[in-house]
């Protein structure tokens, strides 16, 4: 597969995975309080701090034929997740859900409290009030939550390579071939994956502020 | 009686967590019953009057006590009751309207009528825009709306699922004057066509008295007064309520010097010289305060004066006006009494003030009657 269908393809799973994981986790660190909420709160931003060699790494312990992550992988499927498109979307999940969670808890805990309220008060469940009301107010910051998150999977490097390697055809992503590229000193072809890379940028930039405008 | 509430809360700082050998930072306790009239919590900022609202309303949980509306338990700490606000039969409104932004009037007001067809839903509405008049702003966002229509907008909203009672928690508190006016017409007209119950907070002491039927005076969290509002107003119970309610003179360190014939007043030595007040129950040589409104003070020109009988020159002070403050409808005159120096707040109609041809430096004499004082 050409590394701008591969990279496309991993960044939007790993963006819809991160989007349906990160607002369940920005609304409970938002509304909620817990014993152990600080540590919550840190091992979500983890992966924000680290070097994405260093989460990579980690990827890696957890992912191979002996973690406990790629043991049971193993064992269903007969083979190994390492070197797959598949642990390339993880890397990419892993990087880029610090960004939503962070974006997100911010826009749902800006909600105006007595909105929310007041639905509870006309007899309508958390649940509701959460579907039709804060979510719904949240919607600027969850955007703009999924559009850093989606930039970030395009752009992983790091992780991505320890993970999965730079495999012609099967794990070369964009970021992975304009390196190989470089390294080849095939500049023509690093060229036109930085121009592609651009354009993808620029159609989310544009993308983002129309969807802000509404 | 429709109404019954019974509720104690503590709030320990910040995190309100309850620390051993912590006392608390604010403590509220009150109790009060209302009958399908209209209740005013009455009182400061910070006396305790929202947090007892949004107990009533299920947003914040009492420690102890009871809740009841209308033979439902909302809240009966004994019997582990605690109804959440969304099974609770109220309506609210907060002082910010709340309206919902990403909606429309039509869908703001329809929001808390689950369960309805959609032809009942929208008769329901329509009858709410009819009710508080704005069929007009049917299909408006609420940034369209000006402050007064949303507020008309928030109590449709609040009023369409058919509430046992009505919560307020000063709803016109941002808005202009003539608006404010008008809504309060409104509401007591809705009021008494539902005939349902209304807790309303205000710290304004005219709105108090024009909508109570019964009004409930909270100060650092309790209730200090209950009753009507004429009971409030010129028979207030305690020092704080009569300064709330207007009282601007209030003067302690009176000393008691002993009754009238027959117990029918008390004399006291206060201001620099005896003055009659209305009986009270203390013995020569207590301490007391005592107060009168500023309106109730009577100007006594320097001719009537004289010819005043010496029985009846009962607390006739004489004073020089040291500054006159314009109203806009009355004047407040600080006088400085001779005897003591204390200052006496008089408020003056314009009309009168006007052709007394008085002002600031002139001596005045004034007389208070005894029945305008009330004695702590």
């Amino acid at each position: 597969m050409s590394p701008l269908l591969l990279t496309l393809k991993i960044a939007s799973i790993s963006t819809i995975f991160v989007t349906m994981l990160g607002i369940l986790i920005a609304y409970v660190l938002a509304k909620r309080e817990f014993t152990g909420k600080w540590l919550a709160d840190v091992l979500v931003t983890l992966p924000l701090i680290l070097p994405p060699t260093v989460t990579g790494y980690i990827l890696v312990l957890l992912l191979g034929k002996n973690g406990i992550l790629g043991g049971i992988f193993t064992k269903i499927t007969g083979s190994g997740i390492l070197f797959t498109w598949q642990a390339a979307a993880i890397a990419a999940f892993v990087v880029s859900l610090p960004l939503m969670v962070k974006t997100a808890t911010s826009a749902i805990g800006a909600v105006d409290r007595n909105v929310e309220e007041a639905a509870c008060i006309l007899g309508r469940s958390e649940f509701e009030t959460a579907l039709f009301i804060t979510l719904p107010l949240a919607k600027k910051g969850i955007i703009a939550g999924c559009v850093l998150s989606f930039a970030r999977a395009v752009g992983e490097f790091g992780a991505t390579l320890m993970v999965a390697g730079n495999i012609q055809g099967k794990t070369s992503t964009m970021p992975l071939s304009i390196y190989g590229a470089y390294q080849a000193g095939n500049n023509e072809l690093a060229n036109l994956l930085v121009l592609i890379l651009i354009a993808i940028s620029l159609i989310t930039i544009a993308a983002t502020s129309k969807l802000g405008e509404r | 009686m429709p109404v019954k509430v019974d509720i104690e809360k503590e709030f320990y700082g910040r995190k309100h967590i309850k620390k051993k050998g912590v006392k608390p930072s604010f403590s509220m306790h009150c109790s009060f019953d209302a009958d399908s009239d209209f209740v005013v919590l009455f009182g400061c900022s910070g006396s305790g009057k929202t947090t007892a609202l949004r107990c009533i309303a299920g947003l914040e949980n009492p420690d102890a006590g009871t809740i009841k509306i209308n033979d439902t338990v909302y809240f009966d700490s004994r019997k582990k009751v605690n109804l959440p606000p969304q099974k609770r039969k109220i309506g609210y409104m907060f002082q910010e309207n709340a309206l919902f932004p990403h909606m429309n009037v039509r869908q703001n007001i329809e929001f808390g009528l689950k369960g309805l067809s959609s032809s009942a839903k929208a008769e329901r509405v329509n009858e709410m825009l009819g009710l508080v008049g704005i069929e007009e702003l049917e299909l408006a966002y609420p940034d369209e709306l000006s402050g007064g229509q949303k507020q008309k907008v928030a109590l449709a909203r609040a009023l369409a699922p058919n509430p046992e009672v009505l919560l307020l928690d000063e709803p016109f508190s941002a808005l202009d004057t003539v608006i404010r006016l008008k809504l309060r017409k409104e509401l007591r007209t809705i009021q008494k066509r539902l005939g349902i119950p209304i807790i309303f907070i205000t710290h304004d002491p005219v709105e108090a008295f024009t909508m109570a039927d019964r009004m409930v005076v909270f100060d650092n969290g309790r209730v200090q007064q209950l009753g009507s509002p004429e009971d409030v107003f010129y028979h207030p119970k305690t020092r704080y309520v009569a300064e709330l309610v207007g009282f601007s003179n209030l003067f302690d360190d009176a000393v008691v010097e002993g009754h009238g014939q027959g117990d029918e007043c008390t004399f006291l030595w206060s201001l620099g010289t005896e003055i009659t007040a209305p009986y009270i129950r203390r013995m020569a040589g207590d301490r007391v305060s005592w107060g009168v409104r500023p309106e109730n003070i009577e100007l006594v020109d320097s001719e009537s004066a004289y010819a005043i009988r010496k029985e009846d020159r009962k607390n006739l002070l004489d004073g020089v006006i040291r500054n006159v403050v314009n109203r806009g409808t009355s004047r407040i005159m600080s006088l400085k009494l001779k005897d003591s120096g204390a200052v006496l707040n008089v408020e003056v109609t314009n009309h009168i003030f006007d052709s007394l041809k008085i002002g600031t430096g002139d001596e005045c004499m004034v007389r208070i009657r005894p029945s305008d004082m009330i004695v702590f």
